[in-house]
């Protein structure tokens, strides 16, 4: 039990709340939500809940998984030149691209969002949570340390 | 609006103050002014994170926070302050910018000219801070000449004191980087400087501030006393001060202790007021109570400081009050600035009562727990207490402070009005929508009809598919090239412990059955730094001296040699092996990458050829001594540069590791007593340090080894005469005097007699090959170079002699670098009749003797005097004559002019 394996909890628990966070509330509360709640209240709980987990992830769980990602991959002795190594270095690269393409998808969903392109928005929503999982996936590929 | 704007009207409804005008173009302004407070708040986490990379860490965390973040907070607040408190028009707006602007440059000029040189730059930016911050005073005063009598005028008073303690600061900060002084008056400089910027600039400030904040945050009214306390606390805070920094530069103690308790005494008239606001009101929010705790580090460290300079000559205050940092920092500066925003962002974010009070209560969300986790930290990071107790104490600090930031962003993000700009910060919404869609349409049959249903669950199937596109796509990135699982299975574990020191890894064989998978804990025990690198590929970061890192390697198959990477560690000796046992450790052939495999077999053969010519272009060493210049203080910057390619003998260009990319290095020269302030820079690629024997200092400080991009002064005063080496000082020192890395500090004996020609030869050992490599460190344990130079080329002054004219009085001044053979010298043709070695004369012109032979052990020096009696060659050369034909060998031509 060193400092390292608590850098490495806080990446792992916030990549599980973020990931689990998305799944939750995709599969357990808005199913619901839809059945019990009108058109205009559903917006309303939607738009908050969104806002919510969205303001969440941009002060919390980007900061701490890029602070304790960086610092996991420095302790690991990754450079850059050992990104493109095969194996660690080379799924830990493509763990990052892929993890660039889930924001990039995420940010694309909140500019549909507010330009009204609800069906593209909810494709780059499915694709990102998607996405994340395929994320986690390649993280269980790096050999454990 | 501007938050003393929100605070007259919230703190103080009862009294008769008016509303203050709105101004919110300016508000506007300073809010986007915070900005840059913002970024060097960032800067300053970023340095403190980056640690040891950096040059002078510890002096630009400070400088970064203090001189960055909160002098430039300080200088847009006290202006905002003046203008609401005072109720005048606002000073022009380019004006103030233009000021900001200055003090930020200035700030970066500091930043850089003293982490990256050169000092002038340094200087310049000090003196820049201090012109800018009585332009910034000059303006205040100008605004209170404006202004109706008021109640809060007395403020101003504080605001511009502050200003003037910054001015003197930065001059004194100045003169620090431009090092016009040494040894305890500088240490004296340096305390004066902390004092002033720390109790002056941001302590009067605070406390100037703390009138009107401290009762606005209690939300209570001003007591009566205030304006009173406030004029008497200024009279005796302000003089003080200036009292005490006095003292300390003047080295007189109980002058600054005095300077110190008026200061201190100033400080608890302001707290008069306060302590009075207190009793009407208990601190019931958070700002209130971090303001308070925010006060009472102030208190602690004003006593302690009281104590250290009560205790201590002024010299030994400044490293006396290194500990008490972070509890000013931290204590003090930060949670004050903390306890401020936590009061005025709310009023800042503007929006209306109701807004006001949302923002209010989420940034107090659990402030409880945030103000013990942060003053908990405090004392942790203050006290000597064990490293784990330091680091909690770093988590308890800096997770305070997140917490606030994440709050922050979160009342900045909820700021926006909704619907406008969506940035990632709101995109999680459909995440959950589109797959709410998917589910719900898969089992709330008969709420839509069929056709619906598919169309709106189309973007979410459209959605999955190019999630798993992608990470295919990713997985196929990630398992290109995988050498695939190991052929060797598992059969064990073992976890061992090397230890890496004294240019050896130890154990320096490991053996252990096929198939264990081994864990390396690595610890560095040594002075410098060292690293392990196995061949297959695993490695562990740089480490310090003391730190650690684990290596965890596959099961084990082949035998796996591992080296430190360190330039010259690996070939002088820091090497170890794994081994499978049941395979003999010698039956594999070492394997010869790395830097140092190169270029050492060519080097076996070479064959010094003295007499071929030199190549065109070649430029001898300039061994003509030039005589001590006027002064007493001599100034000089020695950069390590071990790149440079040179001619070290007729045809034969070598890679050799220099002091100012000149083998040998500069010759410094002066008189007995001078002081000689080098500024050693590390240029090069690797660790160098230097070491001058001509001065006496404690070696741990100034003979240090410094990483590439690091520098350090060090200064000697040369008490002794005589020729003197200095020489690189990082180990393995063979290696880096071998390689070039030496030169000559020649201190006059008093009342030296003029001679008509002074020449100096440094004579040097000559090893050819790959600096490091391992055929020439063989040969450099061995002690058998490959020829012998007289100031960095063999046989040089054969092909340039050295010129004289008969009858004319020549001293040759000597040094002998080594590292392993000393010299000999002696000048065929001509005894010598004045011999002056190792400080002492030896034999004198009006002696009836005379000499042969100048004998020098290695890193020795002297001179010898001699008269040539008539024109003619004359060589000059190492009389074991094994040096003298591999190339200690050169001429004196001797003619009539």
């Amino acid at each position: 039990m060193t400092w390292w394996s608590v850098v490495r909890f806080l990446h792992v628990i916030g990549a599980a709340l973020w990931v689990g966070g998305q799944l939750t509330v995709s599969l357990v509360v808005l199913p619901p939500a839809r059945r019990l709640l009108d058109d205009q209240r559903r917006g309303q709980v939607l738009t908050a809940v969104g806002r919510r987990f969205g303001t969440l992830t941009v002060a919390v769980f980007l900061p701490v998984q890029l602070v304790t990602g960086v610092a996991i991959a420095w302790h690991k002795g990754v450079t850059w030149a050992s990104l493109a190594e095969p194996g660690y270095g080379r799924i830990l690269a493509a763990k990052l691209l892929l993890f660039c393409a889930v924001m990039a998808a995420a940010g694309a969903h909140g500019w549909a969002t507010g330009s009204g392109r609800s069906r593209l928005a909810r494709a780059m929503a499915v694709t990102s949570l998607v996405g994340s999982l395929g994320v986690v996936l390649l993280a269980t590929a790096l050999p454990a340390t | 609006m501007g938050p003393v704007d929100i605070r007259i009207e919230r703190g103080k409804p009862p009294l008769d103050a008016p509303p203050a005008p709105p101004r919110r173009p300016r508000a506007s302004w300073h809010l986007r002014a915070n900005a840059i407070v913002v970024g060097w708040l960032a800067l300053t986490v970023v340095v403190a994170l980056a640690g040891d990379v950096l040059p002078a860490p510890r002096w630009l965390l400070i400088h970064v926070f203090l001189l960055g973040a909160v002098s430039t907070a300080i200088l847009i607040w006290s202006e905002h302050f003046t203008v609401a408190l005072l109720r005048v028009r606002t000073p022009p707006q380019r004006g103030s910018l233009a000021r900001l602007g200055v003090l930020n440059a200035a700030t970066v000029a500091v930043l850089a000219g003293v982490s990256a040189g050169p000092w002038q730059v340094a200087a310049a930016g000090a003196a820049l801070v201090a012109g800018v911050v009585l332009w910034h005073a000059a303006v205040l005063v100008r605004l209170v000449r404006q202004a109706l009598p008021g109640r809060f005028g007395h403020v101003i008073g504080w605001y511009v004191s502050a200003a003037g303690a910054l001015a003197a600061g930065g001059v004194l900060g100045g003169l620090l980087a431009a090092h016009v002084w040494h040894g305890a008056v500088h240490e004296r400089l340096h305390a004066a400087h902390a004092e002033v910027n720390v109790f002056g600039w941001v302590g009067l400030t605070v406390l100037g501030t703390l009138f009107t904040l401290w009762p606005t945050v209690l939300r209570t009214r001003m007591s009566d006393a205030t304006r009173r306390a406030s004029r008497v606390g200024l009279r005796l805070a302000a003089p003080g001060l200036a009292v005490a920094v006095a003292g300390l530069l003047a080295d007189w103690r109980w002058v600054a202790l005095a300077g110190l308790a008026a200061y201190a005494a100033g400080g608890l008239a302001v707290l008069a007021p306060l302590a009075d606001a207190l009793r009407r009101k208990r601190p019931h929010t958070g700002a209130s109570w971090m303001l308070g705790a925010a006060i009472v580090w102030f208190e602690v460290a004003l006593i302690a400081d009281l104590v250290v300079v009560a205790t201590r000559p002024a010299a030994e205050v400044a490293a006396a009050l290194e500990p008490l940092l972070p509890l000013v920092l931290v204590g003090f500066v930060a949670q004050v600035l903390l306890g401020s925003l936590l009061h005025l962002l709310p009023a800042v974010l503007g929006g209306g009562p109701a807004r006001f009070k949302r923002n209010a209560a989420l940034l107090e969300r659990r402030w409880p727990v945030r103000l013990a986790a942060l003053n908990l930290g405090v004392p942790l990071l203050a006290l000597p207490v064990p490293r784990p107790m330091t680091l909690l104490g770093w988590a308890l600090v800096l997770g305070s402070g997140l917490a606030f930031v994440a709050l922050a962003v979160t009342a900045l993000t909820r700021a926006r009005p909704a619907g406008a700009v969506p940035t990632a910060a709101t995109t999680m919404k459909g995440d959950a929508d589109g797959s709410a869609n998917g589910s719900a349409d898969g089992s709330a049959d008969g709420s839509a009809d069929g056709r619906t249903s598919w169309r709106r669950s189309l973007p979410a199937v459209a959605g999955v598919a190019v999630g798993c596109l992608l990470t295919a796509a990713a997985v196929v990135v990630a398992t290109t090239g995988d050498p695939g699982p190991s052929a060797v299975t598992a059969t064990g574990s073992r976890t061992i412990e090397v230890t890496l020191s004294g240019m050896s890894i130890r154990p320096s064989v490991i053996e252990a059955p096929v198939g264990t998978v081994l864990t390396l804990r690595v610890t560095n025990t040594d002075a410098q730094r060292h690293d392990l690198r196995l061949a297959t590929g695993e490695r562990t970061p740089m480490l310090a001296s003391g730190q650690s890192a684990t290596l965890n390697l596959r099961p084990l198959g082949e035998p796996v040699d591992g080296w430190c990477t360190v330039a010259g560690h690996r070939a002088a000796g820091m090497t170890m092996r794994i081994v499978p046992t049941g395979i003999a450790a010698a039956s594999q052939p070492r394997p010869s990458s790395g830097h140092n495999g190169h270029g050492t077999n060519a080097a076996e053969s070479t064959r010094l050829d003295l007499a071929a010519p030199m190549s065109p272009g070649w430029k001898p060493y300039e061994a003509t001594l030039k005589p001590a210049p006027g002064g007493t203080e001599h100034h000089i910057e020695i950069r390590a540069d071990d790149t440079v390619v040179q001619e070290v003998a007729p045809g034969t260009r070598q890679r050799v590791w220099t002091f100012n990319g000149t083998l040998p290095g500069p010759v410094l020269r002066g008189k007995v007593g001078d002081v000689f302030v080098v500024t050693f820079v590390n240029a090069g690629t690797m660790g160098h340090g230097i070491d001058f024997h001509a001065g006496a200092t404690a070696p741990d400080g100034p003979m240090r080894t410094i990483q590439p991009g690091e520098r350090l002064t060090y200064r000697f005063r040369a008490e002794s005469a005589g020729a003197w080496l200095y020489h690189c000082s990082t180990m393995p020192m063979t290696q880096h005097i071998a390689n070039g890395m030496y030169g000559a500090v020649i201190i006059d004996p008093p009342k030296l007699p003029k001679a008509d020609r002074e020449y100096l030869l440094v004579q040097g050992e000559l090893y050819l090959g790959e600096p490091g490599g391992d055929a020439q460190v063989a040969k450099i344990r061995e002690g058998e170079p490959d020829g012998w130079m007289f100031n960095g080329t063999a046989a040089g002054y054969d092909h340039a002699p050295l010129r004289a004219e008969p009858g004319e009085r020549v001293r040759i001044w000597a040094v002998a670098a080594g590292p392993s053979s000393g010299t000999a010298l002696h000048v065929v043709g001509a005894p010598f009749d004045t011999v002056y070695k190792e400080g002492a004369y030896l034999l004198r012109a009006d002696d009836p003797g005379g000499a042969q032979v100048l004998d020098l052990a290695p890193a020795q020096g002297g001179f010898a005097e001699l008269v040539f009696p008539e024109a003619g060659t004359y060589p000059v050369v190492d009389h074991t004559m094994r040096r003298a034909e591999a190339g200690a060998h050169g001429q004196f031509q001797v003619s009539a002019p």
